[in-house]
C-alpha cells in the first residue's frame, strides 16, 4: 500500500527515505493584514505527504486549518516557507489533486450526475465518456439511481457521497480533505469514511484531511499532525499503527490503541494559550 | 453496495397544509379585494367621500365595459405593452449584461461604480424632455424612457448576484482547473439567475412606470394617454379604469417572468 515513490529520482525536494514525496510544505506562515493590523493564523508549520499515504491535520477550532490547506494547494499564496509538489514548487493549482470541503459545494441547478462530470467538462473530456465515469462512480459511491437527482432532493450524506464523486472523477492522486464529514451524523460518518478509505487505499492514492476530530483522524490516517492556537505550529506528529483492519473504522474504533492515541492527542491538544 | 434512501425532509412542508394553502390564499386574496372595492363604493355612494373627486367601482367598471366595447382598451394596452415590454427586454438585456461583465473585473468596477451610482440617482422623469428631443415623439422615446428606468436597476442587480457567489464555490472551480471564462459561465451566470429573476420581477414596475412617463410627454393611442386625458378632464372614474388596465399588464408581465423563471430554474423548490 506505502510504495515509495520512485516517479522522480531526480527531483530536488529529497524526503528522508531518498524520494521526493508527494506533497513537501517546509516552514510555511501565512499573516493576514486586515486595516493596517498582521494577524498571524499559520505560523510555522512543516507538513509532509508521501504517495499512498493518509495523513490527518487536527488543531484547536480556529487555528486556521482550512487557510493551510488553501495555502497547500495555492488558493492562497504563503507569507513564508515553501510548498512542493512532487519535488516542484507550487506554482498555481497542482495537478490531479481533488479538494472536498465539510460545504457539498454542489451546484444546485445540475443533478447528481451533472456536479459529478463538472470537473470533466472543464477539462474538456467528451460527453459519452465524462457521463460513463460519472454512472461508474455514482455507483461506487452508492448512488447509482439518483443521478437525475437535484442536490435540494437529497440528503446530507448522500449530497456529500456526491461531492467525493465530484473529486474522484478526475482520478486525483492525492485528496485534500476539509472537515469532509463535520456535519454529518455519526452513523453516516462512520459508512462514509469506509468508503472513503476504501476508494483511497485500493486506487494508491493519497490523502490529506483537516479535521478538528480527534478519532476521525486516529481512525483513518496513518500519521497524524497536532497544530497549536494560532498562529498555529506543529506541537506533535503520531505515527498511527493500530492492530486491524484500517478499512473497517468500527473495527479500528475497539483498539485498544486507538483510545490511548485519542486521549494523547487530546490532550495536546487542549493545553490553551501556550503559544502565541 | 445498496442505494441509500433519500431523506423526506428537503424543504417540504405536509401536504394536508400545503392542499390547504392552495386555495386558502387565493380565496382570501380575492376576498380582501372584494371588501376594499365594497368600502370605496359604500364611501362614495354615502357622500362620506365625493365620487367626483374619487371615483367609484361601478363608474370605473362601466368606464372598463366602454372602453373594451369602442376598442380602446386593447388597442391602448397593445401600444403601452408594447413599449413596456420592449424597455423591459431591453433594459434587463443591457442591464443584465453590464452587470454579469462587470463580475470579470474588480478594478473596472470600481472605476465606473460612482458613474453607475450617479447616473441611477437622476429621476427618470427629468429625462423626459431630452427623450423626447433625441427620440422624437414615436414609440422609441417610449421604449427609450422605459429602458432608462429598468437598465440601472438591473444592472445593479446583476452585478450584486455576480458578487455574491460563495468564495468557496469560486475556489473549488479552481482547483478543478476552470479558467475564469470557464468559472463565469458555469458558475456566476446561473448562480446569479435567482436575484436576475428577483431583478426581472422588480423591474417591470419601472419600466411601466418609464413607458407612462414617456405617454404623458406626447401621445395619442396608449393607457398613458387615457389617464392623461381622463385626469385633465376630471373624469377620476375613466382614470381609475385605465389604470385597471396597467395594473392587469403588470400583472400579466409578473405571470410571464414567473412562468419562465419556473422554465429556466426547474430545480428550485417554490413556495
Amino acid at each position: 500500500m506505502m510504495q515509495p515513490a520512485l516517479d522522480h529520482p531526480a527531483a530536488g525536494v529529497q524526503s528522508g527515505s531518498g524520494a521526493s514525496p508527494l506533497l513537501l510544505a517546509e516552514g510555511i506562515a501565512k499573516t493576514y493584514f486586515v486595516g493596517g493590523r498582521a494577524n498571524a493564523v499559520i505560523g510555522d508549520v512543516s507538513v509532509q505527504l508521501k504517495r499512498g499515504e493518509i495523513v490527518s491535520v487536527v488543531g484547536p477550532s480556529g487555528c486556521g486549518k482550512t487557510t493551510l490547506l488553501n495555502l497547500l494547494c495555492g488558493v492562497l499564496p504563503l507569507s513564508a516557507g515553501r510548498v512542493a509538489w512532487r519535488g516542484q514548487p507550487l506554482t498555481g493549482m497542482p495537478d490531479r489533486v481533488g479538494y472536498m470541503l465539510q460545504k457539498d459545494l454542489l451546484l444546485p441547478w445540475r443533478t447528481a450526475l451533472g456536479n459529478v462530470t463538472l470537473g470533466l467538462e472543464i477539462k474538456n473530456v467528451a460527453r459519452e465518456e465524462r457521463e460513463a465515469r460519472a454512472h461508474a462512480l455514482l455507483d461506487t459511491v452508492g448512488l447509482k439511481s439518483f443521478h437525475d437527482y437535484y442536490p435540494s432532493k437529497l440528503s446530507g450524506g448522500m449530497r456529500q457521497r456526491v461531492a467525493l464523486a465530484r473529486t474522484l472523477v478526475t482520478d486525483p492522486e492525492v485528496l485534500l480533505l476539509d472537515e469532509p464529514f463535520a456535519a454529518l451524523d455519526f452513523q453516516t460518518k462512520l459508512l462514509l469514511e469506509s468508503d472513503m478509505v476504501r476508494l483511497v487505499r485500493s486506487e494508491g492514492r493519497s490523502l490529506l484531511m483537516i479535521t478538528h476530530d480527534v478519532e476521525e483522524a486516529v481512525s483513518l490516517s496513518d500519521r497524524v499532525l497536532v497544530l497549536s492556537h494560532r498562529p498555529s505550529r506543529v506541537r506533535a506528529v503520531h505515527d498511527i499503527v493500530l492492530d486491524a483492519d484500517r478499512d473497517d473504522m468500527m473495527a479500528v474504533r475497539q483498539s485498544p490503541r486507538f483510545f490511548e492515541l485519542v486521549r494523547l492527542i487530546w490532550s495536546q491538544l487542549e493545553v490553551r494559550g501556550s503559544d502565541g | 453496495m445498496a442505494d441509500a434512501v433519500p431523506d423526506t425532509a428537503a424543504g417540504q412542508t405536509e401536504p394536508m397544509k400545503r392542499d390547504r394553502d392552495l386555495w386558502l390564499v387565493p380565496a382570501c386574496q380575492i376576498l380582501l379585494l372584494v371588501v376594499l372595492i365594497a368600502l370605496w363604493e359604500i364611501a362614495t355612494g354615502s357622500a362620506k367621500l365625493s365620487a367626483f373627486l374619487f371615483g367609484s367601482p361601478s363608474a370605473v367598471w362601466e368606464h372598463l365595459v366602454k372602453m373594451a366595447l369602442d376598442g380602446s382598451l386593447l388597442r391602448d394596452s397593445l401600444v403601452t405593452g408594447a413599449e413596456t415590454l420592449m424597455g423591459f427586454g431591453l433594459g434587463n438585456l443591457i442591464g443584465t449584461v453590464l452587470g454579469l461583465a462587470l463580475w470579470y473585473s474588480r478594478f473596472v468596477s470600481r472605476v465606473v461604480q460612482p458613474f453607475i451610482v450617479a447616473i441611477g440617482s437622476i429621476p427618470i422623469v427629468a429625462l423626459a424632455p431630452l427623450v423626447i428631443i433625441w427620440f422624437g415623439t414615436g414609440l422609441a422615446s417610449k421604449v427609450a424612457m422605459s429602458t432608462l428606468s429598468v437598465v440601472v436597476v438591473a444592472l445593479v442587480i446583476a452585478y450584486k448576484g455576480a458578487l455574491s457567489v460563495d468564495a468557496d464555490q469560486i475556489n473549488l472551480m479552481r482547483t478543478l482547473g476552470a479558467s475564469k471564462q470557464q468559472i463565469f459561465r458555469k458558475l456566476v451566470v446561473p448562480a446569479s439567475l435567482g436575484d436576475i429573476f428577483a431583478g426581472l420581477k422588480l423591474t417591470i414596475g419601472f419600466a411601466l412606470i418609464g413607458a407612462i412617463v414617456g405617454e404623458f410627454m406626447s401621445s395619442s393611442e396608449c393607457l398613458g394617454h387615457a389617464i392623461f386625458k381622463a385626469g385633465s378632464l376630471y373624469i377620476i372614474s375613466k382614470v381609475f379604469a385605465a389604470l385597471v388596465a396597467t395594473i392587469a399588464l403588470a400583472l400579466l408581465l409578473t405571470y410571464i417572468v414567473g412562468k419562465v423563471e419556473r422554465l429556466l430554474m426547474p430545480w428550485r423548490t417554490f413556495d
